[in-house]
């Protein structure tokens, strides 16, 4: 459970850095500015998620078997 | 950790590839300049844009007008700051070509940046056309002892900026998920030839990931489409073959779906997974040439062919490839070990 | 093997929805010009032809497929359904062909390269038709199943076609359509080998 724990809090504080930029990108420049480097930022952003999204779906299956297991 | 090494070379090079790739500072470059028109004879006056550049601590700058061999340097130089120039050029009267428009190439050079290269900078209005007169009073080839910008670099494109970085980060996934693919089609075959079930769930277990970079692949594509072409989605030639990949293995997975024999399904899986990643090679060569694309690359589009992908960008790009291979393998043996456990459950109960 | 031309009424049948399809399409569309034609040409060509193939395996009840097991070798068995079915497709793109000109005008500008196109067609839509219905026999609701895993792998095919059928019709003058034929040619020969070498594993139970 320790490891699920630990992986939920680095996508809480992923989110709460996505909702920085958000808050700050009301200004429509921000994504143009510095030759663009916050759109590389959002893409490697965009691939950490997807892969944790991966991992999450696959502890779930790891907790279907576990369940059966118990059963 | 004698079976864990790969999997610690794969994070080490996409590690590498992501410092290195976003350390490295890109070349001096020349966004934009205004006015973009002008009249010959006329005193031109630009405001050169600069992108990493130090117009205001150099010494020694110089910036040209170029057509050619023939070169015109800019009589008057002025730095308001570090990126900001205001270059005046005495133009004649008649301009060395026969059209009564001339494109210029603008030129820039100084000790700290480097040269900087911004083509078809500005568009020249000329009312006589004299070309030979004007070949006897324009200076030709003066244009010489360019500096080089000392360091690693990545080269400045204008349109993508620091978005040449995506190379690491997006295109390295394509390339990922076609080696994952592959290897899936391996054990695929594999398995045909074997009946060895765990060969089965490997493939299947490739495809799922192969599937989950083919769509993080579209998303940060998307995004990166949103901010330069202004769209989230185009009608461009390799979305669309992306959204063919994407429709080939959903079909894969709803073929697994429809099977509840094992056997039967792993047999038939592998079988489609064959044949559909065999018609999509060809995909690769035959579409490409129906229409041009808009990526980086296609069709007069600044991209990394030939000269633009130089040896610094390799240096990040090919361990980003290998490195996010890695990564997608051991997503793979993850999902894999556990259909296996599952397998065995079933068995037991 | 040629054992289907028994079955006169299942040509007949495909025949006339062909021609109902292209009436259909007359009466809602009225005058179109040449670059509709090209893709209204396909896409009558496409659908008819998943009907058409729909029926070379999973029309078939589980007792005839023991016999045919018994009675050939499984590379014989596709072969021979690829070939009735390349036949059987070839004329029915000539018809579709033949109904179009008659209620449009014909924009047909090269007859020759308009034939070696459908017939290249009519090889690449039968080999992936037929494996594709071979694989999709085997499941429960197999016709959906057979369009959902053939249209994506039948899409290259397509839209080769498509560009040497527009060259045909002078939409585009394109010197390059050797190599589009060449590859043409290239794909087809590649699914046959597949389906010649996979078809075996599927033949099995």
């Amino acid at each position: 459970m320790k490891i699920s724990k630990i992986i939920i809090t680095i996508f809480s504080l992923q989110c709460l850095f996505l909702n920085n930029i958000a808050a700050q990108s009301s200004n429509p420049d921000f994504m143009q500015s510095i030759g663009k480097i916050y759109v590389v930022v959002a893409v490697i952003a965009t691939v950490f998620i997807g892969i944790m999204i991966y991992l999450f779906s696959l502890q779930k299956k790891i907790k279907q078997l576990e369940d059966q297991i118990k059963d | 950790m004698k079976e864990n090494w790969w999997k610690i070379i794969g994070i080490g090079l996409m590690l590498f590839s992501l410092i290195f790739g976003m350390l490295t500072p890109l070349k001096p470059g020349l966004p934009s300049v205004f006015p973009f028109n002008g009249k010959a004879g006329n005193q031109l006056t630009l405001s050169i844009q600069g992108y990493n550049t130090h117009f205001d601590e150099v010494k020694d700058q110089r910036v040209w007008l170029k057509l050619g061999d023939y070169t015109l340097g800019a009589s008057k130089l002025e730095a308001t700051s570090s990126n900001l120039l205001k270059a005046t050029f005495n133009t004649p009267d008649i301009l060395p070509s026969k059209d009564s428009v001339v494109v210029f190439t603008l030129i820039s050079d100084n000790e700290i940046d480097g040269a900087s290269v911004m083509p078809s900078a500005i568009f020249v209005k000329q009312a006589n056309i004299d070309s030979l007169g004007a070949a006897q009073i324009w200076p030709q080839n003066s244009v010489d002892n360019l500096h080089q910008r000392a360091g690693i670099t990545f080269p400045y494109r204008n349109v993508l900026g620091e978005t040449i970085r995506n190379l690491y980060y997006h295109v390295s996934l394509w390339f990922a998920m076609f080696l994952i693919l592959a290897v899936s089609v391996f054990y695929s075959i594999r398995y045909l030839h074997k009946e060895n079930m765990v060969d089965d769930h490997r493939a299947d277990a490739m495809v799922s990931v192969g599937v989950v970079f083919g769509l993080l692949g579209c998303a940060t594509g998307s995004i990166w489409a949103k901010h330069t072409w202004g769209t989230w989605w185009t009608t461009d030639v390799k979305l669309n073959m992306t959204a063919i990949f994407m429709l080939i293995y959903l079909a894969y997975f709803v073929l697994r779906g429809s099977f509840q024999d094992e056997i039967k399904r792993a047999r038939l899986a592998s079988v489609y997974n064959i044949f559909a990643f065999a018609s999509i090679i060809p995909l690769l060569f035959v579409i490409p040439r129906l229409v041009d694309s808009l990526h980086p690359g296609n069709g007069g589009n600044p991209g990394f062919g030939g000269e633009d992908l130089d040896n610094t960008m390799r240096m990040a790009f090919y361990p980003a490839i290998i490195g996010m291979t890695l990564i997608g393998l051991w997503m793979a043996d993850l999902r894999f070990r556990l259909s296996v456990l599952a397998d065995k459950l079933l068995d037991r109960m | 093997m040629l054992l289907e031309w028994r079955q006169k009424n299942v040509i007949y049948g495909i025949l006339l929805y062909v021609v109902s399809t292209v009436f259909i399409v007359y009466i809602s569309t009225g005058d179109i010009r040449p670059p509709v034609w090209n893709i209204l040409f396909w896409i009558i060509v496409l659908f008819a032809s998943i009907n058409a193939m729909v029926k070379s395996f999973i029309q078939e009840n589980n007792q005839r497929q023991l016999y045919y097991y018994q009675l050939a070798h499984p590379v014989a068995i596709i072969l021979s359904k690829i070939l009735y079915n390349i036949g059987l497709l070839f004329l029915l793109s000539i018809l579709s062909c033949l109904a179009m000109t008659l209620v449009y005008e014909s924009p047909i500008k090269r007859m020759g390269l308009f034939g070696l196109t459908i017939f290249l067609g009519s090889v690449g839509f039968s080999i992936t038709f037929t494996f594709v219905s071979a694989i999709a026999s085997k499941a429960d609701n197999s016709s959906t199943l057979m369009a959902i895993l053939s249209f994506p792998i039948v899409i290259p095919i397509l839209g080769t076609l498509m560009m040497l059928s527009a060259n045909a019709l002078g939409l585009i003058q394109d010197t390059a359509f050797l190599k589009d034929i060449y590859t043409l040619i290239a794909i087809d020969g590649i699914l046959l080998g597949l389906a010649i070498i996979l078809f075996p594993f599927l033949w099995r139970d």
